[in-house]
């Protein structure tokens, strides 16, 4: 980075923040208020324009959160979510796991052994894997997977990775709504809200392979000139042995046991809420704890790679951003920041709950279209939080706030991690760098049409009410 | 002991412009895994190694998907290699290389080798010129002579 650029980058980072804090001062927030307020700004900022130092950046605001007095040692803790974090590195190892016993390459020889495969064909495929597998690991991993497998079948019959590789971005941002398990952000809810994963199964999953059904629909007719050439491709080059050998099929017996625990633990998962009522356990103490009980078990199977599943796997450098942006978007609700937003919010637009659910979705889809959407919901969370006190139902605004935040993702090429990581790997295998505005035109029309649907489905539906 | 009595001072090297598919030719010659990249003032500007041609042929995924493993070579493969023969070798040699002093010990390289998985280590002289190479073997023999395991080279 030449230093000009980064001296520019600078300025800005402490003018936005100022500007934030000048006016959380104007509009009636104390002293404390306001250094929440601009410390939590400076993360905001941060992810946006020095996305490498983000971790330092949040260590100090933490550190200067603690000092100024802001909030006290046993609320900032209390703050950072430890449930969430605990659940997402459960998680981490069980893929780890599931990615070493060859679950993904398994998957993809799927694909790959489709009798008579077509181009429609294979969109379908890979958008439908995509999307599950979003829903069930998180959607790094997923799309890691869909974008080698991408890269290699279209690389077997000649055509241009490009157009497969946007459409399982696509699949990938949609799909992770489905349950708790596909984007850090369902979790997130999941814990603040007490939504359960049968809530997510319900609710969230038919609106998922709704907008999914109607991308696929679009991106067929969208790309037909593309999907024209590799149908053309398939029948001429053919899926033969090459084709069928190219990725080898895993060692079986390892594979059926990693199978069988993420299978029980995606069943444990889905029960979670039925045997917390039978245990008497408080809400979503299953949900959390069934990845970490996975987990455990895993380490003892495997113990002689338990510390690599927790070394190379669990990926810290993310966990622990995500634990002191919790702990920075706590503090807004701790010093009353936040309560003043949403009662401002509510004296502005009105207490219409369908109003308020729209602004939600439509301010978080824009919104995590250039941030981070874990920034983005960490900083909508207080403020939700805050309308419970003015006896507002909060159910359809935190769909509004899932929905929002991922199909977002789809907006812009930056919009998602998914967008990032398959993006770069296109122009690191292939050397296609993709263009801005081309992403944007589908981007545009699958992100605008998905969100609409989740808007009407919950203006309408009184499903996402209760 | 020190690098300068066990460098080996007659150091084959390649220049920045050569091609890489010359360049891998010349380590498949003299069965070496690395060659060190100098400028026409004998200056060090990076290591081609086998490892950095791998890195390039194999797909930048294959160390984040686990176990996915190809039975038959994709067809990738055979086109990066294609891609690679006219281009310079200063295009994916690495450029922060390991070095040391003619004066540093044998235990020192030794210790370097195992930290930095460097198998062939450049010797440089106080105007950062090459003046020798010293391989695993290399230390590895003299504690052997030592131990008078090896009579005569």
């Amino acid at each position: 980075m030449d230093s000009k650029r980064l001296i520019l980058k600078f300025i800005l980072l402490f003018g936005l923040t100022f500007l934030t804090g000048l006016i959380s001062s104007r509009i009636g927030f104390n002293t404390q208020q306001v250094i929440s307020m601009s410390i939590f700004s400076v993360s905001v900022f941060a992810t946006l324009l020095f996305w490498d130092f983000r971790v330092a950046i949040a260590f100090l605001g933490v550190g200067m959160l603690l000092l100024t007095k802001t909030v006290d040692l046993e609320n900032i803790i209390k703050f950072a979510s430890l449930e969430v974090i605990l659940f997402l590195m459960g998680m981490m190892v069980l893929v780890g796991l599931l990615k070493e016993s060859g679950f993904f390459a398994w998957l993809i020889t799927l694909i790959l052994r489709t009798k008579n495969l077509t181009a429609k064909k294979f969109v379908f495929i890979i958008s439908i894997l995509s999307a599950l597998l979003s829903c069930v690991v998180d959607e790094v991993t997923s799309i890691v997977f869909m974008s080698a497998a991408v890269l290699e079948i279209c690389d077997y019959f000649e055509v241009e990775p490009t157009v497969y590789i946007i459409i399982s971005i696509l699949a990938t941002n949609i799909g992770s709504t489905g349950t708790v398990l596909g984007n850090p952000i369902g979790i997130l809810i999941a814990s603040k809200s007490g939504l359960t994963f049968e809530d997510f199964l319900f609710k969230a999953f038919p609106l998922m392979l709704i907008c999914l059904l109607i991308t696929i629909f679009l991106v067929i007719i969208w790309y037909r000139k593309s999907i024209i050439k590799l149908d053309k491709n398939m029948n001429e080059l053919k899926a033969n042995e090459i084709l069928i050998r190219l990725i080898s099929v895993p060692p079986e017996k390892k594979l059926r046991v990693s199978l069988s625990i993420f299978g029980i633990t995606l069943l444990f998962i889905s029960l979670h809420h039925r045997l917390e009522l039978l245990w008497y356990l408080e809400t979503n103490t299953l949900l959390l704890s069934i990845p970490l009980l996975s987990a455990g078990a895993i380490m003892i199977w495997k113990w002689n790679k338990a510390r690599s599943y927790i070394e190379k796997d669990v990926d810290w450098w993310t966990l622990l951003f995500f634990m002191f942006l919790f702990a920075k978007a706590g503090t807004l609700k701790y010093t009353g920041a936040t309560d003043i937003i949403a009662k401002k919010a509510v004296s502005i637009i009105g207490n219409n709950l369908n109003f308020l659910s729209g602004i939600i979705l439509w301010v978080s889809f824009l919104g995590s279209s250039i941030l981070d959407n874990v920034v983005l919901v960490a900083a909508f969370i207080p403020i939700i939080q805050g309308f419970q006190a003015l006896n507002l139902n909060l159910q359809p605004l935190w769909w509004a706030l899932l929905f929002g935040g991922c199909f977002g993702g789809n907006l812009t090429m930056v919009g998602s991690t998914a967008n990032i990581v398959a993006l770069g790997l296109l122009e690191k295998e292939r050397g296609i760098r993709m263009n801005f505005f081309r992403w944007l035109g589908i981007g545009l029309v699958i992100g605008i049409i998905t969100t609409s649907v989740a808007w009407v489905t919950l203006l309408f539906i009184p499903h996402y009410y209760r | 002991m020190k690098v300068n009595q066990i460098m080996s001072k007659e150091v084959i090297s390649i220049k920045p412009k050569d091609n890489i598919k010359d360049a891998l030719m010349t380590l498949f010659k003299y069965k070496i895994s690395g060659l060190p990249v100098i400028d026409e003032n004998q200056r060090l500007v990076g290591m081609f190694t086998e490892k950095d041609i791998l890195r390039e042929i194999l797909p930048s995924y294959i160390e984040r998907v686990g176990r996915f493993v190809y039975e038959e070579n994709p067809k990738s493969i055979r086109k990066r290699l294609e891609t690679l023969t006219g281009l310079p070798v200063s295009l994916i040699m690495r450029k922060e290389v390991v070095t040391v002093s003619e004066d540093t010990t044998l235990c020192e390289v030794g210790q370097l080798m195992l930290l930095q998985k460097a198998r062939r280590i450049p010797v440089l002289d106080n105007q950062k010129k090459v003046v020798g190479i010293v391989a695993r073997e290399d230390v590895i023999k003299a504690y052997a002579k030592e131990a008078g395991w090896i009579v005569s080279d």
